[in-house]
């Protein structure tokens, strides 16, 4: 049976922890038997007693203290129950976590790394279904990375805590209990798939073997599987075939496999579960359009969720998010398939 | 049965389940995943016995509802599985393999193809399905298809001379004989005389053929069209037939054993090219150049399966082609393989590159230099690597404008070279786009108009007019040379200043048809 993303994360904190007994855990109900809301942190508590520390419900004093560690010499893991709730701990990231390398001339570091699961589809509600992400993308001297279930998860976790810059660490809700789909062979199912070099890489996914296609869709997280079900949808139902590209870190953006890929394609939209405004499919297009003018040939097409709240009834959600029809929309929307 | 597990839920999604359907499993064994708001958790077993499982994988289960039961006994576990039967929807219908996209598997149905029978990792398009009818179409390689042993020649072109009658150049048995026998003393008589004496002897040998010193062909049957200049020191060996079409320019030192060759017209290779090796004498050795093919120095070709290279396609320098390997045993499971090569038309190989036995290099592919392909190459592609792999567009057609704006800079970069050969040169007098030649070289012009018809107003004046354009239509005017740049067409005569533009257009890639490759009087 395949591995779950949240095994995958699980057994990938057990190593963590078996390796390096600079690592603490912080969160809110870590200790087992509940082991976290998502039961990411199960079995922790129990073969580390010290080194789980479960916290008041207190976000800015969660992210303090975690720092204090990181600033000290350990390698503090900070589970935030709900991505939702970065938003109280942020005063602290933006104003001391991100600056104290440079304040303090690199004489300190920060390798803190901040677990936290974002992502609607589940009905939730506005204050526990939003992706958030985007506002971490504006602020420098932090490291955004957001894995995909096709991502190898324990070891990019397993890079983040080497990390020694601070590292947000962006999971999905709807990622723990799907499985790890790792490429097998270069597929992953029926389509090749490609891992780029070093940490946090990006997944390049193609439906024919890397000809030509129409379009990159490029995406992250939670919304690679819509991506994927939509190529494959554009290439049973309309021989359209494109290119999916799942980035692995959105800060320090990384450019260089969405434009490999738009060599091939000369389209691009991008896909992401956050609302559309000053979204991460705003600074792709802008970066894109500056380093890549001529290999589009036209504007980029951005999807994200609708601006506004994400509604609690699941039918009104599903509108709000962007879904695989509005991908498969998109694509067949673009000139050069249309024509 | 599910129980509640927060405050705030009245149902959860029963997201995986851990054992199989009818499972044997142990009392406190996880089963199932369940997900609600606040938590993702394991139900575990309460007691042990034979799972039967009440709702499927990814279903939303109302708190409080059955979801599976344990058997303890035979008896049970029937009863277990007639409540199942009550409940349980219809079976999902089959709706064929999951990788047929809809209009192959239309396309199949016309065509009368079994889907199922084509075997492919990734996804089953239009292509595929027409492929595979045409394999099945295809005759079953016999005697009659040893020559290309069934290699599918679509978008490669075949230089006319592939299609030679049986019996033309058909050399006297004798005089081969002798050939074979004494190949040195032939090849020391000049290039007049070998000429005669094969046209004497049956051989089919057109006007001004020029054979390189010590150049010797021994083949059954030889046909070289008019124009073909073979470089000194050549040997040439075909077991059945050797065929050169027009102005075929084979450079120094051209070695070639095989069954039979034939090159195509206006092809041109450079100096120390080898094509045989392993296998040469094999029945189906045949080696086709198609016309206008390009194959630079030290390029070495193996062919003891057919290697056709459609019309226009480049193998650069020290490229290699081989169609076998050399191994150790097959039983041993190590690779064995024989196989053909195609090159579809104005395919490109880099320099240096390999090109492994069974590839197909796809029309407009380029393959780039140092590669090794083991792989088919789709058409228009740009591979690289060890092995190769996609790594973009071969080409990225411009629009219009932009055309406009290289063909101007073609211009712009002639008159540019013929003064910097110390040719002066001054502006056309009605503002057009081009030149005058005015001293040395001269008198004569070049200009660019976007489109000429009948009647254009075309520049005169003494000596050559030279127009570049991309759009001829109709009838184009007399009096002067008009290049087609896109229809890659001549119209008119010319001398030494169309010479010289077809050299310079040939170096950005624009060949011209009629007309061989180079063109060594021009004045650049």
């Amino acid at each position: 049976m395949s591995v779950r993303c949240g095994q995958a994360l699980n057994a990938a904190l057990h190593e963590i922890f078996e390796r390096d007994e600079r690592v603490y855990l912080l969160g809110e109900d870590l200790l087992d038997p509940y082991g976290g809301a998502f039961k990411i942190s199960q079995g922790l508590s129990t073969r580390w007693p010290d080194r789980v520390l479960t916290t008041p419900v207190s976000e800015p004093s969660m992210f303090g203290v975690s720092a204090g560690l990181a600033l000290r010499g350990y390698r503090p893991i900070l589970e935030i129950m709900f991505g939702d709730f970065i938003a109280l701990g942020l005063d602290q990231v933006v104003n001391g976590i991100a600056k104290f390398r440079a304040m303090f001339d690199d004489r300190v570091t920060v390798p803190l790394v901040v677990r936290t699961p974002m992502g609607g589809r589940r009905g939730y509600g506005p204050t526990h279904s939003q992706s958030l992400e985007k506002l971490l993308v504006g602020v420098p001297g932090i490291t955004v990375v957001a894995p995909s279930e096709c991502h190898d998860l324990g070891g990019m976790l397993g890079d983040a805590v080497a990390d020694d810059e601070p590292v947000f660490f962006i999971e999905n809700k709807l990622m723990y209990g799907r499985p790890n789909r790792r490429p097998e062979g270069g597929r992953v199912d029926e389509l090749s798939c490609v891992e780029g070099e070093g940490r946090y890489p990006a997944l390049t996914f193609s439906g024919n073997g890397f000809g030509r296609a129409d379009a990159t869709i490029v995406t992250y997280g939670g919304m690679l599987p819509v991506a994927l079900d939509a190529a494959t949808e554009l290439i049973l139902e309309h021989e359209v075939f494109t290119e999916v590209v799942a980035l692995g870190r959105l800060l320090p953006l990384d450019l260089e496999p969405i434009l490999d890929s738009l060599g091939r394609t000369g389209s691009l939209v991008t896909l992401e579960e956050g609302t559309l405004t000053g979204g991460v499919g705003a600074e792709i297009a802008a970066r894109v359009q500056a380093e890549a003018w001529s290999d589009l040939d036209g504007p980029v097409v951005r999807l994200a969720t609708r601006d506004g709240i994400v509604p609690s009834a699941r039918s009104l959600e599903d509108e709000a998010l962007p879904s695989v029809e509005d991908v498969v929309a998109a694509v067949t929307a673009l000139e050069r398939v249309g024509s | 049965m599910l129980t509640r597990e927060d405050a705030n839920s009245e149902s959860a999604l029963l997201s995986e389940w851990l054992v199989e359907d009818r499972a044997e499993v142990r009392k406190g064994q996880p089963v199932c995943v369940v997900e609600t708001s606040k938590a993702s958790i394991e139900i575990e077993a309460p007691g042990a016995g034979t799972l039967v499982q009440l709702v499927g994988a990814d279903v939303e289960v109302e708190l409080g509802s059955s979801i599976g039961l344990i058997a303890e006994s035979d008896g049970e576990l029937d009863a277990a599985i007639a409540r199942l039967a009550d409940t349980a929807p219809p079976p999902a219908q089959d709706d064929g393999p999951r990788n047929v996209t809809k209009k192959a598997a239309a396309r199949a149905a016309e065509l009368g193809v079994e889907v199922g029978l084509i075997e492919k990792t990734g996804f089953v398009t239009v292509e595929d399905v027409e492929a595979f009818a045409a394999a099945q179409a295809a005759p079953e390689p016999g005697e009659t298809d040893v020559v290309l042993a069934g290699l599918s020649t679509e978008n490669a072109t075949l230089p006319s001379i592939f299609s030679l009658a049986d019996d033309a150049g058909v050399l006297d048995e004798s005089f081969l004989a002798t050939l074979r026998q004494d190949p040195a003393s032939f090849g020391a008589l000049s290039s007049e005389d070998r000429c005669d004496a094969y046209r004497q002897n049956g051989a089919r040998i057109g006007e001004g053929v020029v054979l390189g010193e010590g150049t010797v062909i021994v083949a059954p049957r030889i046909v070289l069209e008019d124009g073909v200049t073979i470089g000194g020191g050549s040997t040439i060996r075909c077991e059945e037939v050797f065929a050169a079409g027009e102005l075929t320019l084979l450079g120094d030192l051209f070695r070639l054993t095989c069954r039979r060759a034939f090159i195509g017209a206006g092809s041109w290779t450079a100096d120390r090219v080898e094509i045989g090796g392993g296998g040469n004498r094999d029945p189906w050795a045949t080696f086709v150049l198609g016309e206008l093919g390009f194959i630079g120095s030290e390029v070495f070709v193996n062919v003891c399966r057919p290697v056709v290279i459609g019309s226009e396609a480049f193998l650069t320098m020290r490229s290699v082609l081989l169609t076998h390997n050399v191994g150790h045993s097959v039983l041993e499971g190590f690779e064995n393989r024989f196989a053909g090569i195609v090159l579809e038309d104005r395919a490109q190989i880099g320099v240096g590159a390999v090109v492994y036995a069974g590839v197909r290099v796809g029309r407009e592919a380029i393959v780039v230099s140092n590669s090794y392909v083991v792989n088919d190459v789709h058409e228009g592609t740009l591979v690289g690597g060890v092995p190769a792999k996609p790594i973009g567009h071969a080409s990225r057609p411009p629009a219009r404008p932009r055309q406009v704006e290289l063909a101007r800079r073609i211009v712009d970069d002639l008159e540019e070279l013929f003064n910097l050969r110390g040719m002066e040169t001054a502006p056309l007098t009605d503002g057009l786009r081009g030149f005058e030649l005015t001293g040395a070289g001269g008198p004569g012009r070049v200009v660019f108009l976007e489109t000429v018809g009948k009647g254009a107003a075309v520049p005169g004046g003494d000596g050559e007019t030279v127009v570049l354009t991309l759009d001829a239509t109709g009838e184009v005017p007399r009096g002067c040379a008009v290049l087609d740049l896109l229809g890659r067409r001549v119209h008119g005569e010319g001398g030494v200043l169309l010479d010289s533009v077809r050299e310079l257009c040939r170096k950005r890639g624009i060949r011209f048809e009629p007309g061989p490759w180079r063109y060594s009087g021009g004045l650049v």
